[in-house]
């Protein structure tokens, strides 16, 4: 089965992820001939939904689709392919075993409401906190919409967006643009207690940037992923990720793109530094000028492409990508609709734990020596409390992920430790919503091995690499950061790039636009 | 602290003139005796036997062996057939030079290779997509250099294997003594010799059967000294003093190349990927800067410049690396620089290894080179000159 | 004591009537360099210390009889060259000796000694790691890079990031091009070098953590940060900035003790014609108009000064000397969050002989270098885990010099002091930092118990000991949270925004007030460079 395709495509991406699909549709849009290529029998990587037990679907392995860039639902015409982005980010309940916890959520004042009743003081600091990210979210949201700078150019042009940039920093006003630049490598707990008193509340606002990283509240350059996120978190995908994906998916066909599934690729082949084709592992051969990767850049340089056909310092810098998975992924069926202590008969779809910022931490602290904690930190989606048709009447899904868990554990990850997990996961579930127990239908714990093997994530991370000051803009590499790479005609695509991880197809659409003009 | 090396209780109670230098964290006598003559005409006219234990060596074994160290060296080692032996060195992505050695294809998937400094680090680098092992037998491994023109007859005592055999960079594995050993047909003289390779536990014994074996054929124990100045005669460069480790530079110009070293006969650029293709094609393409030569210095103005202060023409004793600025012929333009140099005994010259622009490296151009007398820098002509400087017949044959 | 009777006299003695041209509160370090660049400058200099001895935090005092100790500080790493040759501080009595080694014991029996012979290094790291040890050069060599070009940034007063003035901009544009001067590896490794974590940057190079663990220490002392805290791997850096000047290792023992660097700036000072007074606790900084007019000593004495320059922390000078009701709401908001919390502290022994370590037992020139107890990475980031929550570290991170190896001045013969820094040991303990003069025993006993497990008869040998926590750093020395550095070295807090973002260069929002010590660019450490630079910029604006 050794045939070849002859060269009918002008681009071909590898994966059909957010990312890959984003780039296959834009570059088809503008007419190219782009083929889409994708391991697994379905297409949507960690953005599609997927049915873990008869009758019973998730609407996406992540499920925080609040960072999207609308110019991508603009530029492809989502909307015209069944997309509905909604402005203002969902509500998310900060759980609390004691309490009824606190709602925060797009309103501003409804959202000091419920911090007031922690804290009256954080409640009227909470209005000045969003104010100061009013001021700075403009300047902050242009980094997921430009060009990382060249490190080592002499085109003038890039000179110039980097003056834009710095001169736009510079309108801010010289204390705030000092400010910014104090609190990117400064930690979120720091950052938080300048602002904050009460503890339940720092936790809250802390919780959203640690996804995906190997890093805790205290661990120094958070603060700058908080701010990316309370910047840029501004929507939310009616139907979760996963109509992102069908969206995607139409984009790319109606231009005549074609996707096909259970074509995993073994090799990009490269000679004389240049791109020569693809070969599939059933051993096909297809010709290509163009590839756009959207896998993990690590997967791209160091499993896909020859040794000899690297040279030794792109090697070294690849090899050293920091990113070894801390999530886990828990999926519940249940039999009743989950409600949380305090909450009952709201309609809840996002929940997170963690309500001191030292209990963070301290999950945090057991993953740096290759366990994980007892009392875990979860991040609940329900995506039933809004698409009910994915599971039975009456029934509902739990979508966890689960913070902090070792890609390497020290005990192995062998089915004692899967369940242990799963245990851990849903007894600390039961402290915030009582009799979820004994409501599980079916249970599928998804540990950071599994997402590596299931999804091709390198070490299971599900960033492509740590959200860390050294891994972001000049992502993954500084040569590879403005997703062409030293290998004439490959291109990366995919989370590993800047803007980074999380389902906001901002690497699909900066690199369909450097891919566009080769 | 230096550490001894297999051969320490011989070299230690030879060594009279308690002359020790450190090699690559080893003992190394310098020289012997006081004065070192008798060593240098031991080497040129008998033999001369030098311990070269500290010489890292590493074993790559697999069936991409090869294949393995083709992507690293800029020669092309899976053309090399069994039993034989090269030089070759080795570059950075940019073509610059790591170290230089010699590589052994004892097997088809069986290699050794030599080098200067501590290469483990360096090779493994490379062992993504490879089926090898690399094993450093460094301190596994003694070894000693035989060399001069009648090391043959002296091994011929000691083995029953034809030696005639062996041709020039060529591998054996013979039983030497009764002992078994490794045997290649290279060195770092410029004369007929020989390296012997040899387990730790073998190498007193083996060192002892040489001497004596030796004896009737004026075999001496030589120091480093020696092996300096004859390893210029041969025009053989040093790591360390024609050239530094890429990895080592803090600036560019402290690099150099395999062309501009004169190693390009050793750069097999039409092949598989190897480090540094791409810059080296280039260089190719383009020219190189810099090119590598010999100087001879002019005799008669040597002695002019002794003269002006009324002295007869001196010489230091061995050979020089401290490095002078070369010049252009007429001295207005500084071209390039000697690394080292020596009074060669047999060629009755004043010698020096140097690296100059590209067009000044013509044989026979007219160049001058920094020399000081009474304390006063002065300059003297120099000629470029064909290397090795001492070539004799016996050295191939 | 009689040695700084000869430099400085006591407050009380020899009240200062007249007035002066600049006031220097605080004779550390600092202080004193400051005070010596003046009064060579011409400068009718005065400066106050609060204690009975000059240096401040880099103090030798005979704690014990015949015993002499740095107190609260042990080795001289940073200190500016260049300082050295401009107050010809050689003459004055300066005399650093160098550390010959790092010796790091291993709790399975192992120890690692790294010394100045490369050969020898190189085998004894190939014991662990035969690819580390072939890397480890290399790794120096990307670090001397990285420091030369950084040197000039610890050499010059922190860059305006915000001005528009031509000069700035130029400065900023220098600033560029050195870094488009350097290799393309080397900017990758520079913006690792200011993003990672001492041990993600060690991780670029270096796979075993035997190397690493002892190598990542030098990123977090001082600061309430780990190893794999991102932000640390810059101060590695440090390591390589006596190579660059010159210097043939970088840390090395001050012959008398850390005090004897400040003495000799005393002198130094003296001999330009500065006046020095011991005992003399500055209370208030006079102002008039909203301008430094001078200071209060306590007693009551004013004096007067057209300058007054603080050597002490920003919190000590504008809370305590000055008061906030004097200051912009928003200065003093942005001095409220810059970051003490000291994380170390210090033990002092004397001991009637050497300890012998069961992994490389007797004497040798492992003992003569500073002995590292951070045995691995994991160790430190348990250690550390333990201060996040409020307590000193079960196990701490120890750096051990005996400077009575090579200075025969500070114990009596056959004895020795041995001084330990103690890390982590955090000013904010679970109960409250007044709470540590009833832990500072256990916090003793700790340290013992630590060394003990890797020389066992350390217990029976020692004489004295001393224990000096973050609290009494701030009680005795005036130290802030008893932060080592008068503020903590994170990223943050460094350069521009060093102590306050816009108020980097010496000067304050009070007119004729100054600072010059290790609150300000380019922050603590037994440095010079506050003091040196503060008094140049001084110079330059009169």
């Amino acid at each position: 089965m050794n045939s070849s395709t002859s060269n009918a495509y002008d681009v071909i991406v590898i994966g059909a992820g957010h990312n890959g699909l984003t780039t296959a549709a834009l570059l088809a849009r503008q007419g190219r001939n782009v083929l889409v290529l994708e391991r697994r029998s379905t297409i949507g990587g960690l953005a599609a939904g997927e049915e873990f037990h008869a009758g019973y679907q998730t609407d996406g392995v992540l499920h925080d689709s609040g960072q999207v860039r609308a110019r991508v639902v603009k530029s492809l015409d989502l909307k015209s392919h069944g997309l509905e982005l909604l402005q203002g980010r969902p509500s998310f309940l900060a759980l609390d075993p004691r309490d009824r916890g606190m709602l925060l959520g797009n309103k501003e004042r409804r959202t000091a409401n419920e911090i007031n009743f922690y804290s009256p003081e954080d409640a009227r600091q909470y209005h000045r906190y969003r104010k100061f990210i009013r001021q700075v979210a403009g300047v902050v949201n242009r980094i997921f919409d430009e060009l990382p700078p060249a490190m080592d150019s002499s085109d003038g042009r890039t000179l110039w967006d980097l003056f834009k940039t710095g001169f736009a920093l510079r309108r801010l006003g010289k204390t705030t643009m000092l400010e910014l630049m104090r609190i990117a490598p400064m930690s979120a707990a720091d950052w938080l207690n300048e602002w904050f008193e009460n503890s339940h509340v720092k936790a809250a606002l802390a919780g959203a940037c640690l996804t995906g990283t190997f890093a805790g509240p205290w661990s120094p350059g958070t603060a700058f992923n908080l701010l990316l996120w309370e910047c840029s978190a501004k929507y939310s995908i009616k139907g979760g990720p996963r109509s992102l994906i069908a969206a995607l998916e139409k984009a790319v066909q109606s231009r005549g793109g074609e996707i096909r599934t259970n074509a995993e690729v073994s090799e990009i082949q490269v000679s004389g530094g240049q791109i020569k084709g693809l070969l599939l592992k059933d051993g096909e051969h297809i010709q290509a000028s163009i590839v756009a990767a959207s896998c993990d850049p690590r997967h791209t340089f160091l499993d896909l492409i020859q040794g000899n056909q690297l040279e030794n310092w792109q090697e070294h810098r690849m090899q050293h990508i920091r990113g070894t998975g801390t999530t886990a992924k828990v999926n519940l069926a249940l039999g009743t609709q989950l409600e949380f202590i305090g909450r009952s008969g709201e309609k809840i779809a996002f929940a997170r734990t963690g309500c001191h910022l030292d209990h963070i931490e301290k999950a945090f602290d057991v993953c740096k020596y290759g366990r994980f904690s007892a009392e875990p930190i979860l991040d609940i989606h329900i995506p039933t409390v809004s698409s009910p048709d994915l599971a039975p009447p009456g029934h509902s899904v739990v979508s966890i992920l689960v913070h902090f868990v070792p890609y390497g554990l020290k005990s192995q990850w062998d089915q004692d430790q899967i369940e242990k997990l799963g245990d851990t996961v849903v007894a600390a579930l039961e402290q915030y919503a009582p009799g979820v127990t004994d409501a599980i239908v079916a249970r599928e714990v998804v540990t950071p091995v599994d997402l590596e093997k299931r999804y091709g994530l390198v070490q299971g991370h599900i960033l492509h690499g740590e959200h860390a000051l050294d891994q972001l803009i000049l992502r993954p590499t500084p040569e590879c950061a403005r997703y062409h790479t030293p290998i004439k005609g490959l291109y990366l695509c995919g989370s590993g790039s800047h803007p980074g991880g999380g389902i906001t197809c901002g690497p699909g659409v900066l690199a369909a636009s450097v891919i566009a003009q080769a | 602290m230096p550490i001894p090396t297999p051969f320490h209780d011989r070299t230690a109670s030879l060594c009279t003139s308690h002359r020790w230098t450190d090699w690559a964290g080893y003992c190394a006598v310098c020289s012997y005796n006081l004065p070192n003559d008798s060593e240098y005409y031991a080497l040129r006219h008998a033999a001369g036997l030098i311990d070269i234990s500290p010489l890292f060596k590493y074993e790559v074994t697999g069936p991409d062996a090869a294949a393995f160290l083709s992507r690293i060296m800029t020669k092309n080692i899976e053309d090399i057939p069994g039993g034989r032996a090269v030089y070759c060195c080795w570059c950075d992505d940019f073509g610059k030079i790591i170290d230089d050695g010699t590589v052994f294809r004892l097997d088809k998937d069986r290699l050794r290779v030599h080098t200067a400094e501590p290469m483990l680090a360096w090779f493994k680098q490379f062992k993504r997509g490879f089926n090898v092992t690399l094993e450093d037998m460094t301190a596994k491994i003694a070894a000693v250099a035989i060399q001069g023109p009648t090391s043959r007859k002296i091994l011929r005592q000691i083995t029953d294997v034809d030696l005639d055999a062996l041709a020039y960079y060529r591998v054996l594995t013979v039983q030497l003594d009764k002992l078994p050993v490794l045997i290649s047909r290279t060195g770092y003289t410029g004369d007929l010799g020989y390296e012997i390779w040899v387990e730790n536990a073998a190498a007193l014994p083996l060192w002892d059967a040489l001497m004596s074996a030796g004896k009737p054929y004026l075999l001496q124990p030589v120091g480093l000294d020696v092996l300096d100045i004859a390893r210029i005669e041969a025009g053989l460069m040093l790591n360390g003093v024609e050239f530094h480790n890429a990895a080592h530079c803090l600036v560019e110009l402290q690099k150099s190349t395999p062309f501009e070293l004169g190693l390009g006969w050793t750069v097999d650029l039409e092949r598989e990927p190897f480090c540094g293709q791409r810059a080296l094609s280039a260089e190719q393409a383009a020219g190189s800067r810099f090119a590598f030569v010999g100087l001879e210095l002019d005799w008669d103005e040597q002695q002019a410049l002794y003269a002006k202060h009324g002295l007869p023409v001196q010489f230091n004793r061995g050979a020089w690396r401290s490095g002078v600025p070369v010049y252009n012929n007429d001295g207005s333009r500084q071209i390039g620089k000697a690394t080292s140099g020596t009074w060669s005994p047999i060629v009755k010259k004043n010698l020096a290894l140097a690296s100059v622009e590209t067009r000044y490296a013509q044989n026979g151009t007219v160049l001058k080179i920094e020399y000081t007398v009474e304390y006063r820098r002065e300059t003297v002509s120099a000629v470029v000159a064909p290397m090795p400087f001492y070539n004799p017949e016996h050295k191939k044959t | 004591m009689s040695q700084v009777t000869q430099i400085a006299q006591p407050f009380n003695s020899h009240i200062p009537t007249e007035s002066y041209d600049a006031i220097v509160v605080g004779g550390g370090h600092n202080g004193l360099v400051c005070a010596a660049y003046l009064a060579k400058a011409g400068k009718k200099v005065l400066v106050l210390e609060s204690r009975h001895i000059l240096g401040g935090a880099a103090a030798s005092d005979e704690i014990f009889p015949g015993f002499t100790f740095s107190v609260y500080s042990y080795v001289v790493s940073l200190f500016r060259p260049h300082i050295v040759r401009e107050l010809d501080l050689t003459r004055h009595g300066y005399q650093v000796i160098p550390l010959e080694c790092t010796f790091t014991p291993f709790p399975d029996g192992e120890s690692m000694t790294r010394c100045g012979d490369p050969e020898a290094t190189r085998r004894e790291i190939a014991r662990f790691s035969p690819t580390d040890a072939e890397v480890a050069p290399r790794f120096s060599l990307a670090m001397t890079q990285m420091a030369s070009f950084i040197k000039h940034l610890i050499d010059s007063p922190a860059p305006d990031l915000t001005a528009l003035r031509i000069s700035e901009v130029a400065k900023l544009l220098g600033l560029g091009r050195r870094f488009k001067a350097l290799a393309d590896g080397g900017k990758y490794v520079f913006t690792k070098l200011m993003t990672m974590s001492a041990v993600e940057f060690l991780n670029l190079w270096f796979e075993s953590d035997r190397l690493v663990g002892p190598m990542s220490v030098s990123g977090i002392i001082g600061t309430f940060l780990g190893v794999r805290s991102p932000g640390t791997a810059y101060v590695l850096l440090h390591h390589y900035m006596g190579e660059i000047d010159g210097a043939f290792r970088s840390w090395g023992f001050s012959k008398g003790g850390t005090g004897g660097v400040s003495l000799a700036c005393a002198r130094a000072a003296r001999s330009f014609g500065a006046d020095i007074r011991t005992q003399a606790a500055v209370e208030k900084i006079i102002l008039r108009a909203g301008k430094a007019a001078g200071v209060v000593v306590r007693g009551g004495h004013e004096i007067k000064s057209k300058t007054v320059i603080s050597a002490v922390d920003a919190h000590q000078t504008f809370f305590k000397m000055i008061g906030a009701q004097h200051l912009d709401a928003d200065f003093v908001q942005q001095l409220k969050r810059f970051k003490y919390r000291g994380s170390s502290a210090k033990v002092n022994l004397a001991v009637d002989r050497l300890p012998d370590f069961g992994c490389k037992p007797g004497d040798g020139p492992h003992l003569r270098g500073d002995i590292t107890i951070a045995p691995g990475v994991e160790y430190l980031e348990k250690a550390y885990d333990d201060a996040k929550y409020g307590n000193f570290s079960e196990r701490p991170f120890l750096d051990i010099v005996i400077p009575s190896l090579t200075d025969p001045t500070v114990a009596p013969p056959g004895k020795h002091v041995i001084s330990i820094f103690v890390q982590y040991a955090p000013y904010h303990l679970k109960e409250g930092p007044e709470q540590w003069p009833a832990k500072r025993e256990a916090l003793g006993d700790t340290v013992v118990d630590t060394l003990a497990e890797y020389c066992p008869d350390i217990k029976d040998s020692i004489l004295h000991r001393q224990v000096v926590t973050p609290w009494d750093l701030e009680q005795d020395v005036g130290l802030t949270e008893g932060n080592i550095f008068q503020g903590e070295l994170s990223l943050e807090q460094l350069g521009p925004f060093r102590p306050v973002s816009g108020w980097s260069r010496y000067q304050t929002p009070i007119d004729h007030l100054w600072m010059c010590g290790s609150c300000v660019h380019p922050g603590g450490g037994i440095m010079g460079a506050p003091g040196e630079l503060a008094a140049k910029t001084l110079l330059k604006s009169s």
